[in-house]
């Protein structure tokens, strides 16, 4: 969209136009400020995140996160693109702006392992708590698929250390268990932890 | 409580996890679990809260309980959660006041099944979504698919899509209506709802030989032109419906028990349902007039004539109000739809194995629920790379925790109903 370019010309980048949908990419450290004006501003009036979804583009490429919003003033669907490196899956959280975004950073945050900064329920949504791997990543194969896998022959449908029934109760009751994996760790001070003897007297019917 | 000899007593079976328990803990290291051990209480204290270190903000405030407070559980079996919902409630007395949702006892991961399958088997794949919606879950991915294959459906086609939508949510909405009742206590809606959904289902039974999961449509058009069984009954049912939406509504609209629980209840605002993502009926019912086949019209609708209907008080009762005015507006989009059908084929011509160029497309659709809608990615090959499905009901449960404080227990299942979500689609 032409007017997008004209009034965000270091950020937005238009990729391309269709009959009903209108695309840009935004780099992830103008999202949330971005993404606030054409909430805000009458001009634009994208007032409804319609849907926000996770994209693997594969090993030695990049994640992406993908807005779609509607407005009542403009005929198309705006398709915001952002790309997420895939060493270090950080982009900022939209929960700020739309409620509704806490869902879907959750869902992304499950199947894809994408870490939304200033969520503040970011946890598994459909996966067990003690899930370790990422389900909807590309190199997280299906049993059918194993024949394509680099690794022919061998599985790699999980990290081997979790289908390991020892090693999975110990992590269960260690309290050092490390929930999430480290490379997406959020940081939880230890004192928080309710679990104890105040905590459960407090829940009894006076 | 008498005492008993813990020698022959029969052992508990929370006794017994918590010897697990203790065992577990102490191969690991750890100190026997503390909490109130020998107590009456014991296994009861911690109901509800997670057996792991608690991990986000959110999280420990819902599970760190204050004086008087206590955690309740509802489902996964829950005969009224409408499926495998799991709702853990934070409640003072008879009031509660937080609200935490589980889900994911229904994932299959369809959305990772389809990104395995072919075009055209993803449309079997998607159906088992929202499965009181299936039609409406063939239409958004038969509508990306055709816009990243660059064909367009026949015209008949497009408007037998449209046909058998909108009579997938007449028979969707009647059952919302019927289960808001017996979520509330009252048996005989219900049966009247299934009465008539079992007329509209073997009317589209009729048309793509199944009942439930159609798997009726095709990239490029729909499986079956209509058929004389499908028009007969057609006009059988058409001639009762009214009558009957007529009876439910005598049951149900001016009832002083239903109308003293459900005015007032579980208000949402226009702009609160729209930061929380809330779309379809729940949202008119807040006064947005927000609907897709006004706003970005898709098939055939920006053909035919209706309204976008919307309520102004936005709470559970507007939610009914709001169906049953739907259902009448889809029955006038039948007749218009079966007066304007044009003549004609009803497929495309298409490949056996579809490989469309590499590219993006956004379908959507309104679904009895909202906004459904699928963003497929294609990187030239016979599947979809990415396949994404955006389901209204899993959106639409976020607001649960917003809307329950200060409400009783048993108002949690009415105003749940009200939203009318399908645990099919929230777990995918």
């Amino acid at each position: 969209m032409r007017l997008l370019v004209e009034r965000f010309p270091e950020t937005a980048r238009d990729l391309w136009t269709d009959e009903d949908t209108v695309e840009v990419q935004l780099p992830r450290d103008a999202v949330v400020e971005t993404l606030r004006t054409l909430r805000d501003d009458p001009e634009f009036g994208f007032f409804m995140l319609a849907d926000a979804a996770a994209v693997d583009y594969g090993i030695g490429h990049h994640f992406e996160v993908v807005y779609h919003l509607f407005s009542d003033r403009h005929p198309a669907w705006l398709r915001v693109r952002v790309p997420v490196e895939r060493a270090n899956p950080r982009t900022p959280s939209v929960t700020s702006l739309w409620t509704g975004a806490m869902f879907h950073e959750r869902e992304m945050y499950d199947m894809m392992g994408i870490v939304f900064e200033g969520n503040r329920d970011l946890r598994r949504i459909y996966m067990s708590p003690d899930y370790r791997s990422f389900p909807q990543r590309k190199d997280f194969l299906l049993p059918d698929d194993a024949a394509d896998s680099s690794a022919a022959g061998v599985n790699p449908l999980e990290r081997p250390e979790t289908w390991d029934l020892t090693t999975f109760s110990r992590e269960l009751t260690s309290s050092a268990a490390t929930y999430p994996p480290p490379d997406t760790q959020v940081d939880v001070p230890a004192e928080a932890y309710p679990h104890g003897q105040e905590s459960a007297d407090k829940s009894r019917p006076a | 409580m008498t005492a008993v000899d813990p020698e022959t007593r029969i052992p508990d079976p929370i006794d017994l996890d918590r010897g697990e328990e203790a065992r577990l803990r102490a191969a690991a290291g750890l100190a026997p679990p503390s909490a109130a051990a020998g107590s009456e209480y014991a296994g009861f204290e911690l109901v509800g809260v997670p057996d792991r270190p608690l991990q986000t903000e959110r999280e420990r405030e819902m599970y760190t309980l204050e004086e008087g407070e206590m955690l309740l559980n509802m489902g996964p079996q829950h005969p009224s959660t409408h499926g495998v919902l799991r709702l853990v409630v934070k409640i003072r007395g008879e009031m509660v006041t937080d609200l935490d949702p589980v889900f994911g006892y229904l994932h299959r991961g369809i959305e990772k099944l389809c990104e395995n399958a072919t075009y055209t088997t993803v449309l079997t794949y998607v159906d088992p979504m929202d499965y009181l919606a299936s039609m409406h879950n063939e239409h958004a991915p038969a509508i990306a698919f055709e816009k990243l294959f660059g064909i367009q459906a026949p015209r008949r086609a497009e408007y037998i899509r449209a046909l058998v939508v909108e009579l997938n949510r007449v028979f969707s909405h009647g059952l919302m209506i019927g289960f808001l009742a017996l979520d509330m206590g009252g048996l005989t809606p219900i049966l009247y709802s299934f009465i008539n959904r079992d007329d509209v289902v073997e009317l589209l039974a009729a048309i793509s030989g199944q009942r439930m999961l159609f798997n009726f449509f095709r990239v490029g058009g729909v499986n079956w032109d209509v058929n004389d069984e499908f028009l007969s009954r057609l006009g059988t049912w058409h001639g009762t419906v009214m009558k009957s939406i007529g009876d439910n509504e005598k049951l149900i609209t001016e009832n002083e028990i239903f109308k003293g629980r459900t005015r007032g209840m579980g208000i949402l605002s226009g702009k609160q349902a729209i930061a929380y993502g809330v779309t379809g009926p729940n949202l008119r019912a807040s006064g947005v007039p927000f609907d897709v086949r006004k706003a970005h019209p898709y098939s055939i609708y920006d053909e035919l004539e209706f309204d976008v209907i919307t309520q102004q008080s936005g709470d559970v009762y507007a939610r009914y109000l709001q169906r049953i005015d739907e259902i009448k507006q889809s029955l006038h989009l039948i007749d218009q739809i079966m007066d304007k059908m044009p003549h004609g084929p009803v497929q495309a011509q298409v490949p056996g194995i579809i490989r469309p160029k590499p590219g993006r497309a956004y379908g959507a659709v309104e679904s009895p629920r909202g906004l459904y809608s699928v963003y497929a990615i294609s990187d030239g090959g016979p599947t979809p790379y990415r396949f994404r499905m955006r389901d209204p009901s899993f959106i639409s449960l976020q607001v649960m925790p917003m809307l329950m404080p200060g409400h009783l227990i048993a108002d949690t299942m009415a105003i749940m109903a009200s939203l009318d979500p399908v645990m099919g689609g929230v777990d995918k």
